[in-house]
């Protein structure tokens, strides 16, 4: 038997056990940024076309400044590189620049229109591992208000995808075609400063910021993608058992009581999407025909399997709850609050929604994407279908990169009106990255990963990448003092049969 | 400390046949968990010391697991022991780490948590570096195929254990205890009105002032149109919302039919005059008047004297009623007498007095960034807006422009809004039936 431990390796008499350390506080400051307007404030005749208009013209600023430093006086022969106002501008042979979105023509892309004519359109696009087609279609443009340039050329990263905004340089070729020779970026924004924003709600109070404690560890999961079925239900006990302090040893459990604060990044529960896959539309069709309530087009096990879920953790820990891609809120980004009618139990530890759109402390349903202050730093997180949509554009891209490649260009969800459902925003973009966060997360990830990425402003942001629960039973510390990160694994040995 | 342990396991599992977690043992005997694990395992050793394999475990690890195992484990085959062992380490050092971001992934210390049976225990904990604590998980009468059936545990606990307050959980269990955690007792508690009406109230006046002016605008048009809303225009005051009462109401009983008019007046009058007696009653409140003030934009009454005297006031009214008189002649309709004669006094009355209260500073107060008047703050701020034109060259352009944008927004407030809301929903319901009403009469001109 090992030797650190023997105490819960031993017989009576049994000593008074002493208490667990308490939980250490949360600081947490949600931000409502992706939250919708209600009711009948939403609307959704608008077009899309604007989503694209207003993000080159919010980003139009920083990008042409980031490539005025960068090719300000750029020559190439005798000639100097000169900005061009509209794409439609550029004039052949002639070394310019110019800001605009990118639109990528993909082969496999899902199509409306191919979609309407093979009348599938009542189920979602079947699912493709990737948009880009082997048959050499695939091209990129550069759009703005006034039409479109088609470029190619060797230093185009492999990385760009259809919303990013960029600026290019180069020169239009005989035919037509836009040669770029370098591109440019908007960047990372301006990143507050920790606990900028609570302080300053403190000053507006004329208080003093108060002495603040060492701050603990955030942890995060995804992907529960509960059943209700019983196979996975001991992993979720254990996952419980672990957060609550209850598993392990006083060492182990001690260290549990560092974590304060537990986030959910999205898909909790595996079959609940409003909208259902192709296949699961092709599996009910060719079930029987019910007429009436059907029980067995309503599984309420789930719900309930998550209810208990976070009712049992939650006198412990408190919890943020984003929905993801099959979790039961709307399908369209940004994805609403989870309604608390699901959750009969835990949602006694929220504030009821009619006197407060957040819960400090309890349970707290938020936005997919999600963006808040925790211990000070801000941190944004998704429940990552922006980054796996953005994942098919791309090859031989990893999902750090990806998430990289979205801060620098300053959009959440650059392929959003493209080929992830979106709410038509009309004047604001929540979707552009207004502060640069120190913490950015995306769930339900295949494995996990992280890295620190530095901006041009010293801006430093921790990039984690959450696996999903339900495959690799890992659930993601971040230490909210060192930004230091840590993996607990939970494992059955099941026996060899 | 409960000593009757003893019963319950060997109940449990010898007995019934049936495994038991520390966490249902804890559960049942309303004690640390951490005393649960100990009385597992003294249980499962004594009980194996009086008979051999009469009981059997299954055991948590905590720890760190060696690096070279840990990446094999995560390639699938786990449980293969030491063999598979040996094999995959001179394997993975012969390759530099074929993954892509190995270096993404080992920078974060991994703490695994295993669940074993005893059969596996040694070979398991040989796959670990450094074991920070181990305990027994549950027992059971004898080897288990599927550790899943561990968590029939749970759902008894969450089934038979469930009651009692869950915030004094900790007490109980020794589970990590957070003192900031608020959880309502209320069930079904309704939900405070105040917030959402709250909220609504500052919609409100805009609504009125636009639905005013649109059906403005839309009695000049009909005016043209037939005669038959001459009527309407006969009372000149657009504004003020018990006239606007009135016309709604008369103006279409009086195209369809003529006994139906009386009725309508009948019910219309008190209508209105109970409105303005609302209004005249409460001294009318600082607050509504600017808005009245603002929705009027004929020249008559745009200027903001403060002290208009008696004699101007007749002039107007003199004037009204001349214009009210023309028109009623040109009606040649007696019933109609009562009608222009109602609304106009009580619009007069309404319209003076709105008149008389107009603050001095009206005018400055739209300019002003901010100004709290009666209770409610209004004011103007800066807001980007995007806005997309048409150049020269008929391209579009999108910018984003700062725009200077009204706003106000409700204070807490006492009964002042009331006679708001009213002209408002009288408006509106007018709106759509004037509307109606005028292609109807059009429809019979026609005819």
């Amino acid at each position: 038997m090992a030797s650190a431990d023997t105490s819960l390796l031993r017989g009576a008499p049994f000593d008074d056990p002493a208490y667990l350390p308490s939980r250490i506080p949360s600081a947490y400051n949600p931000l409502h940024t992706f939250e919708l307007p209600k009711g009948a404030e939403k609307h959704y005749h608008q077009q899309y076309a604007d989503l694209y208009f207003l993000r080159l013209a919010q980003l139009k600023k920083a990008v042409k400044q980031r490539a005025e430093e960068a090719w300000g006086d750029f020559t190439l022969g005798d000639e100097k590189a000169r900005m061009v106002d509209r794409v439609l501008d550029v004039r052949q042979g002639e070394l310019c620049w110019v800001v605009g979105t990118v639109y990528m023509e993909l082969g496999l892309k899902p199509n409306i229109l191919d979609d309407i004519a093979k009348e599938h359109w009542i189920a979602a696009p079947p699912l493709r591992e990737t948009y880009t087609s082997q048959s050499g279609h695939d091209g990129m443009m550069l759009e703005d208000e006034s039409g479109r340039l088609r470029v190619f050329g060797e230093s185009l990263s492999s990385t760009s995808v259809t919303g990013c905004v960029l600026a290019a340089l180069g020169t239009e070729q005989s035919d037509g075609t836009f040669q770029v020779i370098a591109t440019q970026y908007a960047d990372l924004p301006r990143q507050p400063q920790r606990w900028e924003r609570d302080d300053s709600e403190l000053a507006m109070q004329k208080q003093n910021p108060p002495k603040r404690e060492r701050s603990g560890k955030i942890a995060i999961v995804s992907g529960l993608d509960m059943t209700g079925a019983d196979d996975d239900d001991l992993s979720l006990g254990l996952l419980v058992e672990y957060l609550t302090g209850e598993l392990g040893g006083p060492p182990d459990q001690s260290k549990a009581s560092r974590l304060s604060r537990l986030i959910i990044a999205g898909n909790s529960l595996s079959h609940a999407s409003p909208i259902l896959s192709r296949d699961d539309f092709n599996a009910k069709k060719a079930g029987k025909r019910h007429y009436g309530y059907d029980a067995s087009s309503y599984d309420p096990a789930p719900t309930e399997r998550l209810d208990q879920f976070l009712a049992d953790i939650l006198p412990t820990i408190p919890i943020t709850l984003l929905p993801g891609e099959t979790d039961p809120a709307n399908v369209a980004l940004p994805q609403q609050q989870l309604h608390p009618a699901l959750f009969s139990q835990s949602r006694q530890y929220a504030n009821p929604p009619a006197q407060s759109n957040e819960s400090r402390e309890g349970l707290d349903s938020v936005t997919n994407p999600w963006e808040g202050d925790i211990e000070g730093y801000r941190v944004l997180g998704t429940g990552g279908q922006t980054v796996t949509d953005l994942l098919k554009y791309v090859e031989d891209v990893n999902v750090l990169d990806v998430m990289e490649m979205m801060l620098r260009w300053r959009c959440v969800a650059p392929t959003a009106p493209d080929t992830l459902w979106c709410y038509p925003f009309q004047d604001d973009d929540p979707m552009l990255v207004k502060d640069c966060p120190h913490i950015y997360f995306a769930g339900n990830q295949k494995k996990f990963a992280k890295r620190v990425i530095v901006g041009p402003a010293d801006q430093q942001v921790l990039l984690v990448s959450v696996p999903k629960f339900s495959e690799t039973r890992c659930v993601v510390l971040v230490d909210m003092e060192t930004m230091g990160v840590e993996v607990v694994k939970i494992a059955l040995m099941q026996p060899k049969s | 400390m409960a000593e009757n342990y003893k019963e319950y396991l060997a109940a449990k599992v010898l007995t019934d046949g049936r495994p038991v977690t520390y966490r249902l043992l804890s559960r049942a005997l309303k004690t640390n968990v951490n005393v649960a694990k100990s009385m597992l395992y003294d249980f499962y050793t004594k009980q194996n010391a009086k008979k051999p394999k009469s009981v059997h475990a299954t055991y948590i690890l905590v720890g760190r697991k060696r690096e070279a195992e840990q990446t094999h484990g995560a390639n699938g085959s786990h449980k293969n022991g030491e063999d598979s062992f040996m094999h995959s380490s001179p394997f993975m050092s012969s390759l530099p780490e074929p993954e892509a971001e190995p270096v993404d992934e080992e920078a974060a210390q991994k703490t695994t948590m295993v669940l074993v049976r005893e059969e596996e225990l040694e070979a398991t904990k040989a796959e670990f570096e450094e074991i920070t604590s181990t305990h027994i998980y549950s027992l059971e009468p004898g080897p288990i195929e599927n550790l899943n059936v561990l968590s029939v545990c749970n759902q008894e606990i969450a089934t038979k254990y469930s009651s009692g307050d869950p915030l004094e959980r900790w007490k109980h269990y020794g589970s990590i205890h957070n003192p900031y955690i608020k959880r309502r007792t209320a069930k079904f508690a309704p939900p405070p009105a105040a917030a959402a009406s709250a909220s609504k109230a500052p919609a409100k006046p805009t609504a009125a002032m636009s639905a005013k002016e649109k059906e403005k605008a839309g009695l000049e048009r009909r005016g043209s149109v037939s005669d038959a809303n001459t009527l309407g225009r006969s009372t000149p005051q657009p504004t003020s919302a018990s006239n606007t009462i009135k016309k709604s109401d008369s103006k279409p009983s009086l195209k369809r039919d003529k006994s139906d008019i009386f009725k309508s007046f009948a019910k219309s009058k008190p209508k209105a005059k109970e409105a303005e007696k609302s209004k005249e009653s409460t001294p009318a409140p600082a607050a509504d008047e600017p808005m009245q003030a603002m929705s009027e934009d004929e020249g008559e009454d745009d200027t903001p004297v403060v002290q208009v005297d008696q004699e101007q006031q007749e002039a107007a009214r003199r004037k009204r009623q001349e214009r009210q008189d023309k028109l009623r002649k040109m009606m040649d309709e007696p019933e109609d007498e009562e009608m222009p004669d109602a609304p106009s006094e009580e619009e007069n009355d309404s319209q003076d007095a709105a008149i008389d209260k107009i603050p001095v500073p009206k005018p400055t107060q739209s300019e002003s960034a901010l100004t709290s008047q009666g209770g409610r703050r209004r004011g103007r701020r800066k807001v980007m807006k995007k806005k997309t034109v048409k150049d020269e060259e008929g391209y579009l352009v999108t910018k984003e422009e700062a725009v200077w944008e009204s706003f106000s927004e409700d204070e807490p407030e006492p009964k002042k809004p009331k006679p708001t809301p009213k002209p408002m929903s009288a408006a509106k319901g007018k709106n759509g039936g004037k509307k109606a009403q005028g292609s109807i009469a059009n429809f019979f001109k026609k005819a």
